[in-house]
């Protein structure tokens, strides 16, 4: 088709579809008035209609919808959770109370890693990074007063992800939400556990089953529901450079996709539900870049690669996180600027939501103000800088264009390499993935202590002295409070319900039958989530390292 | 180092974020020292254990989950059983400043909080280790390995530069500008070293700062050396005041640090150091 002819097909077909989706002013412009059009591009023959195609289209580098942020802004999504079910749940009645659009549930360590909190290996963990959830009943008090069927929710959540998806499910359901109403993601990526995070229970094979009956399962009964998040976040926290996050995490997405057809899925019965992760750092135009060309990678691979026909299934829809790491605990008011730049990156790079980090977390957990100015920024972007009153803004600049075909390249050259040892799975056990971040970790750290990398406020332009600002403290008592209230429950359930439910878990878990339906009755039951970890750890071993 | 230094770097808890974890196990086996990772998700009866049968001089206690204050002091208290309270424990992690008294009243002997260098770390556990052993001779100091370059302040190069040149005879091998002193400078070499003439691009610059108050002038002396930022602790350590902590570009390429002459009975010294990079790029 001709280009000009293209272009004009795109325009009238984006008229259309604005019935539905309206911008959300009538005229777009610039403080000296200047009109800004939804989406600027030369007209002229360079324009490279197949590597860019338009917003919306394949291969999606310019959005992954027509008008983007002229119809809605991003989410803003901060992540939040600490201490109790009851006070996490006051702040995130805080933070929707405050303009927040979604809420993101940390949990902690314990039931990250499928243990009650009165487990030895809870000791010191209860609360700490997140909400303790041991039961429904912890649930029910995290969702108090929360319309599930208007509210989307994403839960940090891996190895242990059918669970607490089961008592999301079970706690709309006592709402009477349907669990068709329901939207939200859960993290649910256990290869980047073993990679860079740390929290998986089970060896790869038996995890990979969980996760695609978690696929399944939603297919048929939370069709709204993102049934993971493949993560780069946490693959550059660890310390890996831009082009190694967009090539594993690709090559994770791949894996997932690999496992569910093995399963028996349609891919474009389950594609259209995954959701990606990246991390904003501190390079900003290669972080733009590299928003752009996750877009265009993975729609080619699932398109020309895996087949995929529903164009739903070629779409990256991707959240995206300041970078945590980044942060200094030195003059940690200057952590307010580089959130900043890189909560801008996300925008131009067009991300679905965004958590903007608070300027104290590499001193503690954010206080109520921090966690407010954190959010502020967000706004501030949306409302005030007009960033985003025009599609893909940084498109046809020949610099982040380069960058975006550069990281596109690099990044193919790794997940050929994975492909070559067997995937990402084999990758990930032979430690392959583990190793090359580390080394970039390794070099960077050197980079900065002899000062060819300025971190500003931390080996430049330090101050001596420098005050120390309020932080937040978790109740020290909480871990003793979580655990009386967990003697309390199992002192009020129906035991025999609880041992039957776990036997039934038990024999389903030798067998191939999907194991959702089941952990949706086994919370339902009030078994807790040590109780059901602990029936699958022992049937399906528990992974201990590459 | 006159000893090897054994040290176990430990996780404790269940936090699995060992970013720092690993890199701090390779800085201390780079310099010198044996490392033995235990790896994610150490009770502390584990790594009590481990260290004991290790039988190592430190521990490393890294946590980033907030569990430090229940774990670390169960880690000494454990240790303190087993008879090995002389092992040397330093803590690490996102760990708030209020904790550290506590952390240290419990027998921590430091807590290194976010943005320390490596080095600091490495150089605290090799001073406590050899304290407690009673090793008195310190590591042979690094020795400069060469006068590098010698600085001489100008008003002018164009009015300078005929006299080493076409008088002595000197070669002019190379004019270039360092933003960060606001000099233009110019090397002359001579044999093995070279002289750098010095002329200041703005008034503000530490160089017309020099010649207003002294005139024009043989201004510092560059020693050459390697691992800039560890002769940079080493000087500190001897009670140096350092104009420079961290190395700064200079010209060539080079990574520099002054010396402050009042520690230096009146010279004004540079440490220079030529990076690797740069000779390969060359």
């Amino acid at each position: 088709m001709d280009k000009q002819q293209r272009i004009k097909d795109w325009q009238e077909k984006t008229e259309q579809s604005m019935n539905r989706f309206p911008e959300r002013k009538e005229r777009f412009h610039t403080s000296s008035d200047i009109e800004i059009e939804r989406l600027y591009g030369p007209e002229e023959e360079r324009y490279q209609m197949d590597t860019l195609g338009l917003p919306g289209e394949y291969p999606f580098t310019r959005g992954s919808q027509s008008t983007m942020y002229r119809s809605k802004f991003w989410t803003m999504r901060q992540y939040a959770g600490f201490g109790s079910a009851e006070e996490t749940n006051k702040r995130f009645r805080y933070l929707l109370d405050q303009g927040q659009t979604g809420l993101s549930v940390a949990f902690d360590l314990p039931t990250q890693i499928g243990y009650d909190s009165d487990h030895l290996m809870a000791r010191g963990e209860v609360g700490k990074v997140g909400v303790a959830i041991d039961s429904i009943e912890d649930m029910e008090a995290l969702l108090k007063d929360i319309p599930l069927d208007k509210v989307s929710t994403s839960m940090t959540i891996n190895a242990p992800a059918s669970v607490l998806l089961a008592m999301y499910i079970a706690v709309a359901e006592k709402q009477g939400v349907s669990s068709d109403k329901l939207s939200g993601t859960i993290q649910n990526d256990i290869l980047k556990e073993y990679i860079a995070r740390g929290t998986y229970i089970f060896p790869p094979k038996p995890s990979m089953r969980l996760i695609t009956d978690i696929f399944g399962y939603c297919q048929e009964n939370v069709p709204k529901w993102n049934t993971i998040s493949i993560s780069g976040y946490h693959i550059r926290e660890a310390g890996s450079n831009a082009a190694q996050e967009l090539a594993f995490t690709i090559a994770n997405g791949l894996a997932y996709v690999d496992a569910a057809i093995d399963a028996g899925l349609n891919i474009d019965d389950f594609a259209p539900r995954l959701a990606f992760f990246f991390n904003a750092h501190n390079q900003f135009f290669e972080e733009v870049a590299k928003f752009r060309a996750a877009r265009r990678m993975w729609a080619k691979l699932m398109k020309e690669q895996y087949g995929a026909k529903n164009p739903k299934s070629w779409q990256l829809r991707f959240h995206t996180q300041t970078g945590g790491s980044t942060l200094t605990a030195q003059q940690p008011d200057n952590n307010i600027v580089r959130v900043t730049t890189q909560a801008l990156s996300a925008v131009l790079g067009g991300t679905q939501s965004l958590h903007t980090n608070s300027r104290d977390e590499a001193l503690a957990l954010p206080t109520e103000d921090s966690a407010r100015i954190a959010l502020r920024t967000q706004q501030i972007l949306a409302h005030e800088t007009g960033v985003a009153d025009t599609v893909d803004p940084l498109a046809g600049s020949y610099y982040v264009e380069h960058l975006t075909d550069e990281l596109e390249r690099k990044a193919n050259e790794y997940i050929d390499k994975i492909k070559q040892m067997g995937g990402a799975v084999s990758a990930v056990e032979q430690g392959y993935m583990q190793r090359e971040i580390h080394h970039t970790s390794y070099e960077t750290q050197k980079k900065i202590e002899n000062g060819q990398e300025i971190i500003v406020g931390m080996n430049k332009f330090t101050i001596e002295n420098e005050p120390q600002p309020e932080l937040l403290r978790v109740d020290p008592a909480l871990g003793e409070k979580q655990k009386e209230k967990l003697q309390k429950l199992k002192a009020k359930r129906d035991q025999n319900r609880v041992s039957a439910q776990l036997e039934m878990l038990r024999s389903a878990a030798k067998g191939k039958d999907n194991l959702m339906p089941i952990i949706v009755e086994c919370v339902k039951s009030y078994c807790t989530i040590g109780e059901i970890c602990g029936v699958l750890r022992e049937e399906f071993g528990e992974y201990t390292g590459a | 180092m006159t000893k090897t230094i054994r040290v176990l770097i430990a996780k404790p808890g269940l936090d699995g974020h060992d970013r720092g974890a690993l890199v701090i196990s390779q800085a201390l086996r780079d310099y010198g020292m044996e490392v033995i990772y235990t790896g994610l998700r150490q009770t502390p009866e584990q790594i009590a254990a481990a260290a004991v049968q290790e039988d190592v001089d430190a521990i490393g206690l890294s946590c980033l989950s907030g569990a430090h204050n229940e774990l670390f002091p169960e880690v000494m208290r454990l240790l303190h059983e087993k008879g090995a309270d002389d092992i040397i424990v330093v803590g690490g992690g996102v760990i708030p400043w209020e904790d550290i008294p506590f952390l240290e009243s419990k027998g921590i002997q430091k807590v290194f909080t976010p943005g320390t260098p490596t080095i600091e770390t490495a150089k605290f556990i090799e001073q406590a280790v050899f304290e407690r052993d009673g090793i008195t001779e310190k590591a042979a100091a690094v020795a400069p390995e060469r006068i590098d370059h010698i600085g001489i302040a100008v008003q002018s190069l164009d009015e300078t530069l005929p006299f080493y040149v076409n008088v002595l005879g000197l070669t002019l091998e190379a004019v270039e500008e360092v933003p960060s002193q606001k000099v233009k400078v110019a090397f002359i070499k001579i044999g093995e070293t070279r002289l750098e003439l010095l002329e200041p691009l703005s008034p503000d610059s530490p160089v017309a700062q020099f010649i207003e108050k002294r005139g024009q002038g043989v201004h510092h002396v560059a020693l050459g050396v390697t691992n800039i930022q560890e002769r940079i602790h080493d000087m500190k350590a001897n009670g140096l005041k350092m104009i420079h902590d961290t190395a700064v570009p200079g010209a060539g390429g080079a990574s520099v640090a002054f010396i402050h002459p009042s520690s230096t009975h009146k010279v004004l010294f540079e440490l220079c150091e030529k990076t690797k990079n740069k000779e390969e790029a060359q």
